[in-house]
C-alpha cells in the first residue's frame, strides 16, 4: 500500500536526467528521435522504435496525432492526419507508449497538443502518462506562460525555446529547472530546411548564460553535418522530419525500413 | 474591462500558440495599444472607413419583411453595403493599418467564404502590401466567385487540401505562414478567434457597427431596441454589433449554424453544443469528440463552418449575458429568398440565418417589439450555391 502510494508520487524524468548526466560524462551529444504513435501501424512503428535504439538513439519523443497540428510542418503533419484517420487519439497514444516502453530502454517524452490533455483531464493523463512510462511531456501548443497548466501533478514538462525568444523568455524557462530545453532552431515549424548556422549559435549562447540545463536543439535538422556544426553550443539534437520522411519512403518495404533507420541514426550519433 | 492583461476574458481566451510565436503576438499586441490611443490612427481609420468603404452603413426599417413577419419591426444594420460586400473590411482596413505602422510588407489571411480573404485583399491593394490568403479548397469550390476577386485584387490565394478543407485548415496552415514569416508578414485573422490580442483587435475594429448602430437608432427612432440579433461562426459581426450594447437593456442573441442535423458533422453549433476546449490559439468552446479530436462540422454558409468560437463569446454565454440560438439549412435558405423577395436584397447565407432567427421571434411576438438584424454581408457569392440547392434560380422554394 504505502509502496503503491510512493510509486504513484515519484517524480517523473529521473531516467532523462540520468541519461543526459551519463552523455555529459561521456562528451557524447543526445541524439532525440521524434517519431508518431502508431504510424504506419503499430507493429511496424515499433519496429522503428527498437532501430532506432540500436542505431544509438538517446530519447524517444512520442508523437500523438492531432486533427490540428498547427505546430507542425508539411511531413509531421502528414503523419499526424494518417494517425487521426486510422483513429488514434491520446488515449490509444499512451496505451502505445506503455508497449514502447516494454520493448525498448529509451527514455520516453511524450508530444502532445493541448486540446487532447484537457479533454482527458490532468489528473488521469499525469496519471496514465506515469503507468505508461512516460517520463516527460512536450506540448507545442502551451507557451511558457501558459505552462503553469500542467503543474502540480509531477510531471516533468519540457520548455520549448525560439531564437525570436526574449531574455525574459529564456529566464521563464530556465527558472522551471527542466530536464532540458528544446530549443527551436528555426523561425518556423518542424520540417527541413537549413539554418543560419551563427544566428542559431548565438542563441544557444544566449540561453546557455541564462540556463543550466541541457539544450536540445530541434526543427529543421536532416544531416549529420548540422549535427557536427553545434556541437559546441547543443547538449542534444532532435530529429523528426528527416526520419519522417525515411519512414513515407520505405514504408512499402517494411523489411528495409528499420535497417535503413538504423544506420541513418548511427550516422547521426557518429558525428555528434 | 475584458480582456485582462493575459488576453483572458473570464476564463476563456488566452495565448495557446508555439513559443516561437509569442514575440510576434507581444510586438501586434504593443503596437495595437499603441495605436489605439494614437488620434492620428484614429482619424486615418475614420477617413478610409468613410471615403473609401463607404461607412456609415444604413439603418434600413424592413417594411414589408416587418409587416408579413407579425409584430416586430425589423430594422436591418446594412452591413452588406459596406466595399467589397460584408463587414470584413472594418477589421481589415484597421489590421492594415497596424501591419504598415509595424513596417510589415506582407498580409496572410484565412478565409471561409472568402469575404475575409476579399476584404484583407483589397486592404493589401490599398495600401500596396502583399497579400497571401488560405482557403480550403472546398470552400475554394462553392466560393469560386471570391477566389476569382482576390486573384484580380493581386492576392496569392492558397488551396489547402487537408483535413476537412475548409476555414478550419485554412486558418491551420496560415498559422504556419505566420510562424514561419512574422518579421515581415502580419497575419489579419477576420473573426474575434485566435491568440490575444485578436479577439480584442477585432472586436474592437468591429465595434464601430454597434457604435453606429446606437446613434442611427436613436435618431431613427429614439430610445434602444428591444434585440439585436446577429449570426455566429468565429463572431465577428457579432461581437462588433453586441460589443457597445453590453451594458443596456437590449437583448442580445448570436444564431449560430444548425446545419442539416443534430449529429456531429452535420452542423456548426459550436456555443450550443460543444464544450470548453483549445483551437487556433484560445481557449474557447470547441466542436470536438471525447479525446479532443476536432471535429468535421457542416454548413451551408462557408463562413459559419468553423468548429470553434470567439472566446468573448465563450464568455458571454456563461455570464448569460447573449443567447446562442441556432438555424437549419432549410431555415436560413428560407429566410434568404424572403429576404430577397421581400425587400430587394440578397443576403449572405451566414447573414440569412439571422434573418430566420429574427423571423421566429417576430412570429412568436405577442406586443410590438424592435428588432435589429446585423445584415453582415451581400449573398452574390452564393447565388450560384444557392441556385443549385434550390434546383434553379426560376423555381420557386
Amino acid at each position: 500500500m504505502w509502496k503503491k502510494w510512493l510509486v504513484c508520487w515519484e517524480v517523473l524524468g529521473v531516467k532523462i536526467r540520468n541519461r543526459w548526466d551519463e552523455l555529459k560524462k561521456k562528451e557524447e551529444m543526445a541524439l532525440i528521435a521524434f517519431i508518431m504513435a502508431a504510424v504506419p501501424d503499430e507493429d511496424l512503428c515499433l519496429e522503428c522504435i527498437r532501430a532506432l535504439e540500436q542505431g544509438g538513439c538517446d530519447l524517444l519523443e512520442l508523437g500523438v496525432p492531432f486533427t490540428d497540428p498547427l505546430a507542425d510542418g508539411e511531413v509531421i503533419e502528414r503523419f499526424h492526419h494518417r494517425g487521426v484517420r486510422r483513429g488514434l487519439n491520446l488515449k490509444r497514444g499512451l496505451d502505445f507508449a506503455a508497449r514502447v516502453r516494454d520493448a525498448c530502454q529509451l527514455p520516453l517524452i511524450l508530444f502532445s497538443y493541448y486540446n487532447p490533455i484537457l479533454q482527458m483531464g490532468l489528473d488521469k493523463f499525469a496519471g496514465d502518462c506515469r503507468s505508461a512510462g512516460v517520463e516527460a511531456v512536450i506540448v507545442p501548443d502551451l507557451p511558457l506562460d501558459e505552462l503553469g497548466r500542467l503543474a502540480g501533478q509531477g510531471l516533468e514538462l519540457i520548455p520549448m525555446l525560439a531564437p525570436s525568444s526574449t531574455l525574459s523568455r529564456v529566464q521563464m524557462a530556465a527558472e522551471l529547472d527542466p530536464a532540458f530545453i528544446y530549443c527551436v532552431s528555426v523561425r518556423g515549424v518542424t520540417g527541413l530546411r537549413s539554418l543560419p548556422e551563427m544566428e542559431i549559435k548565438d542563441y544557444l549562447q544566449k540561453v546557455r548564460r541564462v540556463s543550466t540545463a541541457p539544450l536540445a536543439l530541434g526543427f529543421g535538422i536532416s544531416q549529420p553535418e548540422q549535427v557536427r556544426a553545434f556541437r559546441e553550443q547543443a547538449d542534444g539534437v532532435v530529429i523528426g522530419s528527416a526520419l519522417a520522411q525515411i519512414i513515407e519512403e520505405y514504408e512499402s518495404r517494411p523489411a528495409l525500413l528499420p535497417g535503413i533507420l538504423e544506420k541513418r541514426c548511427q550516422a547521426l550519433k557518429l558525428l555528434s | 474591462m475584458y480582456p485582462d492583461e493575459r488576453g483572458y476574458f473570464g476564463r476563456y481566451g488566452g495565448r495557446f500558440v508555439p513559443e516561437t510565436l509569442i514575440p510576434a503576438l507581444m510586438e501586434t499586441e504593443q503596437a495595437y495599444r499603441e495605436l489605439a490611443g494614437d488620434e492620428k490612427f484614429r482619424q486615418e481609420l475614420q477617413l478610409y472607413l468613410k471615403d473609401y468603404a463607404g461607412r456609415e452603413s444604413p439603418l434600413y426599417f424592413a417594411s414589408r419583411l416587418s409587416e408579413n413577419a407579425g409584430k416586430a419591426r425589423i430594422f436591418l444594420k446594412r452591413e452588406d453595403l459596406n466595399h467589397t460586400g460584408s463587414h470584413k473590411i472594418n477589421n481589415t482596413l484597421g489590421q492594415a493599418l497596424l501591419a504598415r505602422k509595424m513596417g510589415k510588407k506582407r498580409l496572410i489571411a484565412e478565409t471561409g467564404a472568402g469575404q475575409h480573404g476579399v476584404a484583407t485583399a483589397t486592404a493589401a491593394a490599398v495600401f500596396g502590401l502583399e497579400c497571401t490568403v488560405y482557403m480550403g479548397s472546398k470552400d475554394m469550390e462553392r466560393q469560386r466567385l471570391n477566389v476569382f476577386r482576390m486573384q484580380m485584387l493581386g492576392a496569392e490565394v492558397r488551396g489547402v487540401k487537408k483535413g476537412s478543407e475548409t476555414l478550419k485548415d485554412a486558418t491551420n496552415e496560415a498559422f504556419r505562414d505566420f510562424i514561419r514569416s512574422f518579421e515581415y508578414s502580419h497575419m489579419v485573422i477576420g473573426s474575434v478567434v485566435g491568440p490575444h490580442p485578436y479577439p480584442m483587435m477585432v472586436r474592437d475594429f468591429q465595434a464601430v457597427i454597434g457604435r453606429e448602430l446606437r446613434r442611427q437608432f436613436q435618431e431613427q427612432e429614439g430610445g434602444l431596441p428591444d434585440c439585436i440579433i446577429a449570426c455566429v461562426g468565429g463572431g465577428s459581426n457579432a461581437m462588433g454589433i453586441f460589443y457597445p450594447f453590453l451594458e443596456d437593456p437590449v437583448k442580445l442573441l448570436g444564431v449560430e449554424a444548425g446545419g442539416c442535423g443534430t449529429a456531429p458533422g452535420q452542423h456548426c453549433a459550436t456555443l450550443s453544443r460543444g464544450n470548453d476546449g483549445v483551437l487556433h490559439g484560445a481557449f474557447s468552446r470547441l466542436l470536438q469528440d471525447e479525446y479532443g479530436q476536432v471535429m468535421d462540422t457542416h454548413s451551408i454558409s462557408a463562413g459559419l463552418d468553423y468548429p470553434g468560437v470567439g472566446p468573448e463569446h465563450a464568455s458571454l454565454r456563461e455570464r448569460g449575458r447573449v443567447d446562442y440560438v441556432q438555424v437549419s439549412d432549410r431555415e436560413a435558405l428560407d429566410a434568404f429568398m424572403q429576404l430577397c423577395r421581400m425587400e430587394g436584397i440578397i443576403p449572405a447565407l451566414e447573414s440569412a440565418h439571422a434573418v430566420a432567427y429574427a423571423l421566429k421571434i417576430a412570429a412568436a411576438l405577442e406586443e410590438e417589439k424592435s428588432l435589429v438584424i446585423n445584415l453582415s454581408g451581400r449573398g452574390d457569392k452564393d447565388v450560384e450555391e444557392v441556385a443549385r440547392l434550390l434546383g434553379g434560380v426560376g423555381s420557386e422554394n
